[in-house]
């Protein structure tokens, strides 16, 4: 009997201990179980009160249930001692970071590493020419003649030099040439630049622009060729599938020469505002290289055929980006360039 | 140029709406502008081709292109070139001075004329074509040569004085044209002149005195042939563009003026008055130009296009060009006609099969390439690193303008004769190129101010100047400026350690700082420094003089550097080797001192490092203190060996030495 009562307070009070909470709720536990006038104390004080057999049963079993409990305690005091206080630990989580400086890239850097990207994975190599040009190598080289409204398509700002003629490059096709002097075929390079053209500014001119011009040159290069690699480099420029076609038109440099369209990204080519209904968009110029500035890179006639192809970087960022005014580019704010 | 769809209509005979028309002349031949309702007809503007001024400026030209699209061959609705060749009434004697300049000049005299309003489908018709009907003889000229191509121009006869001469303007002499403004031309010039005087200006435009009007009854027809070079060059210099003058400086073919001459005198002989007739007519065309031939191969057409087209259908595309083409095997021998002045090549001749067979029918597939890596470009990628390294460092890139005006040159004491100028600049703010990147970095900085009180800006781009042979160079440029009012005495210390942070990052160690202290340019006369590795300039790091920045109503700090990219290029960077991390361990001692003003920092860690030997393994400053003239600096010291662990006497031997030399040789007073 007295030893069921003993187990009975044994598993009641270890219950309670390890449910406890705080210090003091064990403290309150302890005493009622072991306090001076604790249900255990009353049993062990008791035990002289008892028979010999019985204490020698009883005896051991209290002395235990003690010890335990007294260990069970201090394991628990020692437990809730190392718990941690989440309530005073609560921070708002939702509370923004704490700031640190951050740079932005300009928006034409990012579409000119876009584009570096797609092309050198497919083998392109990167080439640079100067900024302020030959007239020769700007306009000669590429087949313009002198006192051709060809000239004309290009406003052109001059350099205040008696020796020789010099501009502020139109386009980034010298470089073609410069490349080609210094390289065979076969060849594949893009040309990525600043250009300039002489006109007045809005929303959509600029004087100061970047330009990206790519060329492939080898022994069977053709339009279908030209149009493979610009459908692919678009399609993975945007993104998604996207369609080209080909208009044509004239640049004295190459001989057939296209105007080359894709088809509107925002509407895909239904017809929107973008497009002006139109479904396609004007990206830039084209065109098979002339067997003249060929010979003129130092090339036999009629041995090479390859493409060239240009298109203006701050077109295509206004595209990617939904950039509704050209002049953002070169304003430096960093409202604008804090976007990107 | 503008036309009139129903005019096309009639002379191609094509069966297709306008917005049809349009949509294959903008697939096929010419880039679409506007089209526009006229009346009852329509206007189709398209842009034509400066290569194609020669044939296509012209309703008969547009009309051919329409037929060889649709697939037809285009037979003319009038005569082309039959000149009525009278031999009757007074002679007209024509003289062509410079054979060079004028290829051919037919001059017909139509007497009887009488003035009056041209017949409504004419007038009609220019109207489609945005040209405003004058009277029958104006209109009949102007109508004639929207249709054929050629300009025309008519004289009163009675107005001029002896023979028609074709010659080289005088220096000096001055002609009044028809918009009543008088100019003076030189021997550059070419001229249609009387016996006595100029009376138009060859393709341009026609004198005043000598033009048509009410009472006019006797005319000279013009019907001639300029150099497109020289016709260019006049209405370059004289700044007027004509009808007449944007035809000649595309070129057209000297056969043209017998077919704009011929449908003239028809129309002139019909509308021009009841009895209007020819009463003489002079053609002088000393060297004839005859059609060529271009031998077209059938396989490198297909080559070029990347298309199987077979050779029956470029002959028949050519042909409906009006090309005359015998075919023997692979070879297409092409008689090109005289207007197609642009087809000279085969490749010429290679895009107008293209372009009419349809680019959109060429199939694309992949170019066969070998499997390289290309080459990287060392400069890109290092530019592209720099850009990386600024973002991450707190910096915002700007694109600013290449060009500024005399007024930054001024502001920021640049040398005007360095500067490359531009000839034509549309506004004083693009007059010379950029010989530092600072000027528009610093107005970059004052538009920014306007929203924000703390940034960092940079731009990597290029400065222009010339070298002693006056060809301009170009240089690439990191250019950086920050603005941070907080940072108070130490902006040029925020800025200068993330210069550190970039150079060491790109792998460049040992940069050496030198004290400037002299007015150089634009910059803070004692807070700027010469940057130098390996004794190359690489550029300058300090604060802008203030007094620079007030012109620009900057009346905060700001601390810049530029950098020179293609130098920092030039120069080796450290390769990253491996130390064996040391097993003894090292301990750290300060010291303090006070230092006098005139001791360098710079100098203090050399001694420091000179005394203490390699024991020294690293020196850093950990506090500065000024107040008024002293000077209290801390450093900490981080002493060991990689041979063994140092006893306490050892250390204590080593800080004495270093200690002892700074008292020494820089009479610091280091505090005990």
């Amino acid at each position: 009997m007295l030893k069921q009562k003993i187990e009975g307070i044994k598993s009641e009070s270890l219950e309670k201990i390890k449910k406890s909470a705080s210090e003091r709720e064990l403290y309150d536990i302890k005493v009622k179980y072991l306090g001076r006038n604790g249900s255990l104390t009353k049993i062990l004080k008791n035990l002289k009160n008892l028979s010999p057999e019985k204490r020698r049963v009883a005896g051991p079993v209290a002395n235990q249930v003690r010890r335990d409990i007294k260990e069970a305690c201090q394991n628990k005091k020692k437990e809730l001692a190392e718990q941690v206080d989440w309530e005073k630990e609560k921070i708002d989580v939702t509370l923004p970071g704490r700031k640190t400086e951050t740079g932005h890239l300009h928006p034409i850097t990012l579409v000119q590493r876009d584009i570096e990207k797609i092309f050198t994975s497919m083998g392109f190599k990167i080439a640079d020419g100067p900024e302020i040009e030959s007239d020769w190598y700007n306009f000669t080289a590429l087949n313009f003649p002198q006192d051709h409204p060809a000239r004309d398509m290009q406003d052109t700002f001059w350099v205040k030099n008696n020796k020789e003629k010099f501009v502020l490059r139109t386009h980034t096709s010298p470089v073609q040439v410069r490349f080609m002097k210094e390289n065979k075929p076969p060849l594949k390079v893009i040309i990525p630049g600043r250009v300039f053209r002489n006109e007045a500014t809005d929303a959509t001119h600029e004087h100061t622009l970047h330009q990206f011009e790519a060329l492939v040159v080898g022994d069977d290069v053709s339009v279908g060729h030209f149009k493979y690699i610009v459908q692919e480099f678009f399609t993975q420029f945007f993104s998604k599938e996207t369609k080209i076609r080909l208009r044509p038109c004239y640049f004295p440099f190459t001989e057939p020469s296209f105007e080359f369209d894709i088809n509107c990204t925002v509407c895909n080519g239904k017809g929107c505002p973008s497009c002006k209904g139109g479904g396609w968009l004007e990206i830039g110029g084209a065109g098979m290289v002339s067997q003249n500035v060929f010979a003129v890179a130092g090339y036999p006639k009629n041995k090479y055929q390859g493409f060239a192809w240009g298109f203006g970087l701050e077109r295509l960022a206004m595209m990617k980006y939904k950039i509704n005014d050209i002049r953002l580019f070169h304003g430096g704010d960093l409202r604008f360039i804090q976007q990107f | 140029m503008k036309y009139s769809y129903n005019w096309l209509k009639e002379l191609s005979g094509t069966k297709k709406m306008p917005i049809q028309i349009a949509d294959i002349i903008n697939m096929r031949a010419f880039e679409l502008e506007d089209t526009r309702k006229a009346g009852s007809d329509t206007q189709l503007e398209f842009n034509i081709l400066p290569n194609r001024g020669h044939d296509a400026l012209s309703h008969v030209g547009m009309a051919r292109e329409i037929c060889a699209v649709e697939g037809r061959k285009f037979f003319p609705r009038f005569g082309l070139g039959n000149v009525p060749r009278p031999n009757l009434g007074f002679g007209l004697k024509v003289e062509i001075k410079d054979k060079n300049l004028c290829q051919r000049y037919i001059g017909a005299v139509i007497e009887n004329i009488k003035i009056n309003p041209s017949p409504k489908w004419l007038q009609q018709k220019l109207i489609a074509c945005g040209i405003k009907p004058i009277n029958n003889i104006v209109d009949i000229t102007n109508y004639v040569m929207l249709e054929t191509g050629q300009p025309l121009h008519a004289f009163d006869i009675k107005k001029t004085t002896g023979n028609i001469i074709v010659r080289k303007a005088k220096r000096g002499e001055k002609i009044k044209l028809l918009d009543e403004k008088i100019y003076e031309l030189n021997e550059n010039n070419l001229v249609i002149a009387d016996s006595e005087k100029p009376i138009a200006l060859a393709g341009v435009m026609g004198g005043s005195k000598s033009s048509v009007t009410e009472k006019t009854k006797t005319i000279i027809l013009e019907s001639a042939n300029f150099n497109a070079k020289n016709i260019r060059k006049t209405r370059t210099a004289l700044g007027l563009q004509t009808e007449s003058s944007y035809r000649f400086e595309r070129e057209i073919d000297p056969n043209l003026a017998e077919i704009g001459a011929a449908r003239a005198i028809e129309l002139l002989q019909e509308y021009g008055g009841k009895n209007a007739k020819i009463a003489a007519i002079a053609d002088t065309y000393p060297k004839k130009l005859k059609p060529w031939t271009i031998k077209l191969n059938s396989e490198y057409v297909n080559n070029l296009l990347g298309e199987k087209i077979e050779i029956l259908r470029m002959e028949k595309i050519l042909e409906r060009l009006g090309m005359k083409v015998k075919q023997s095997e692979k070879l297409l021998n092409c008689e090109i006609p005289t207007r197609r002045l642009d087809l000279v090549t085969e490749e010429d001749l290679i895009e107008e099969i293209g372009r009419i067979y349809g680019y959109e029918n060429i199939r694309e597939f992949a170019p066969k390439m070998e499997l390289s890596v290309p080459l990287e470009n060392a400069k890109r990628n290092f530019e592209h690193k720099i850009r990386d390294v600024m973002t991450a460092l707190g910096f915002s890139e700007v694109y600013n303008y290449s060009f500024y005006g005399v007024k930054e040159i001024e502001n920021f004491r640049l040398e005007l004769k360095n500067h490359i100028e531009v000839a034509n600049p549309m506004n004083p703010d693009q007059q010379y190129m950029r010989w530092s990147l600072m000027p528009n970095l610093v107005k970059a900085v004052r538009i920014n101010l306007k929203n924000f009180e703390k940034f960092s800006l940079f731009e990597i781009g290029r400065k222009f100047f010339y070298e002693k042979n006056k060809i301009p160079q170009e240089k690439t440029i990191l250019a950086s400026a920050l603005v941070n009012p907080s940072a108070k005495n130490n902006l040029f210390f925020k800025l200068k350690s993330k210069l550190e942070f970039l150079l060491d990052h790109l792998g460049y160690k040992n940069t050496k700082y030198e004290i400037l202290n002299t007015k150089y340019l634009f910059w803070h006369s004692s807070r700027t420094a010469r940057i130098t590795l390996h004794g190359k300039e690489l550029g300058y790091i300090g604060e802008i003089d203030p007094a620079v920045l007030k012109k620009y109503n900057i009346s905060c700090r700001v601390a810049a550097f530029g950098l020179k990219i293609d130098e920092l290029l030039t120069l080796p960077r450290a390769e990253k080797i491996y130390h064996p991390i040391s097993k003894f361990p090292t301990v750290e001692r300060d010291i303090s001192m006070f230092v006098g003003e005139k001791v360098l920092y710079a100098d203090i860690e050399k001694k420091i490092r000179n005394a203490g030997g390699k024991l020294v393994l690293g020196v850093e400053l950990f506090d500065v203190f000024e107040k008024e003239d002293v000077k209290s600096l801390a450093l900490r010291l981080k002493i060991g060996s990689s041979a063994k662990t140092l006893t306490s006497a050892e250390i204590e031997a080593v800080m004495k030495k270093i200690i002892s030399t700074l008292e020494k040789e820089l009479k610091v007073k280091v505090r005990k």
